[in-house]
């Protein structure tokens, strides 16, 4: 009955016209819409940078430091000689890993490195 | 007379417009086709290198970027919250620890901008382009140098909030002595 009655509501509408087809349609428009702005907040809120099960990056995912090695300095309790020693100590073991090494040199980007540079140019 | 002063101005400022055009010329590398044929033949193995650098930047910026936030989350703001519930002044502590997390800001900054020409980077075919990757080569390790400057940056905002820290306990030695007498 309510076939009859849907039909006989639309009865000179083309297929494209129908309310189920542009129900459809205006769905899969919405899901691309939202699917394109969660994917430029992706982009641009860094957390791409960060996401290393991108395609490319699964041989480095095992390699990231877990973040619970860190150790933390408590935030309450009493301040004497002694927790300032404690701090200094915690932050020079803490520090230590992350100056020791030289990141993000740009020489390893230099023409020669790359074997582009200019014949017979020393750069 | 008017008529040709104006005309004598407007020739001076035509030919010093002029003049400065060629100075302005050698100021830009002339590529030779040599270098162009090297960049064709060297194109596989730069874009593999490229391609082994990126991957180990994603790397190390996951790392780093976890363990300077560390230092400001886990460290930094501890002891300034500890030192401030124990009524001790903490102003120039704060200040420095404002100053790393807008370091720490940069930093994250200066990676995104830097991986997103990385990326447009390794996109290029450089032995249909060389010139176009050369160029794109020479963008990359201008955005690689700011990432090393935000990094130095911030191991100096490091190494100043350690001193800060040496100042504290050096000014505070009294009270610091009289809590762990208590």
């Amino acid at each position: 009955m309510s076939e009859d009655h849907s039909l006989a509501s639309e009865p000179n509408k083309a297929w494209y016209q129908t309310r189920i087809v542009l129900f459809i349609g205006g769905s899969i428009g919405v899901a691309i819409l939202l699917v394109l702005v969660s994917m430029a907040l992706y982009v641009s809120s860094g957390a791409a940078q960060l996401d290393l099960s991108r395609p490319g990056y699964q041989s480095v995912q095992n390699k990231v430091d877990p973040s619970d090695k860190f150790k933390s300095f408590p935030a309450s309790g009493t301040v004497n000689e002694a927790t300032i020693d404690q701090f200094q100590k915690l932050y020079q073991d803490q520090v230590n890993k992350v100056t020791a090494t030289d990141a993000f040199n740009p020489d390893v980007l230099s023409n020669q490195a790359l074997g582009i540079d200019a014949p017979g140019a020393d750069q | 007379m008017k008529k040709l002063i104006i005309s004598l101005s407007i020739m001076i400022i035509t030919v010093g417009i002029f003049a400065s055009l060629p100075a302005r010329a050698q100021d830009t590398d002339v590529m030779t086709d040599e270098h162009i044929a090297r960049i064709k033949s060297n194109c596989a193995s730069a874009l593999a290198t490229l391609g082994q650098i990126r991957t180990n930047d994603a790397l190390v910026y996951v790392n780093r970027n976890q363990s300077y936030f560390s230092i400001s989350d886990k460290l930094i703001a501890r002891l300034n919250s500890r030192l401030a519930l124990n009524r001790f002044d903490t102003t120039p502590l704060a200040k420095i620890a404002t100053e790393y997390n807008g370091a720490l800001t940069d930093f994250r900054t200066a990676y995104n901008d830097y991986s997103r020409v990385m990326t447009d980077l390794v996109k290029i075919d450089c032995s249909r382009q060389p010139v176009g990757f050369y160029d794109k080569v020479g963008e990359a390790r201008e955005m690689r140098q700011d990432v090393y400057d935000a990094i130095k940056k911030l191991h100096t905002i490091i190494d100043q909030y350690r001193q800060a820290v040496d100042t504290f306990k050096q000014q505070h030695l009294t009270k610091l002595k009289a809590n762990t007498n208590e």
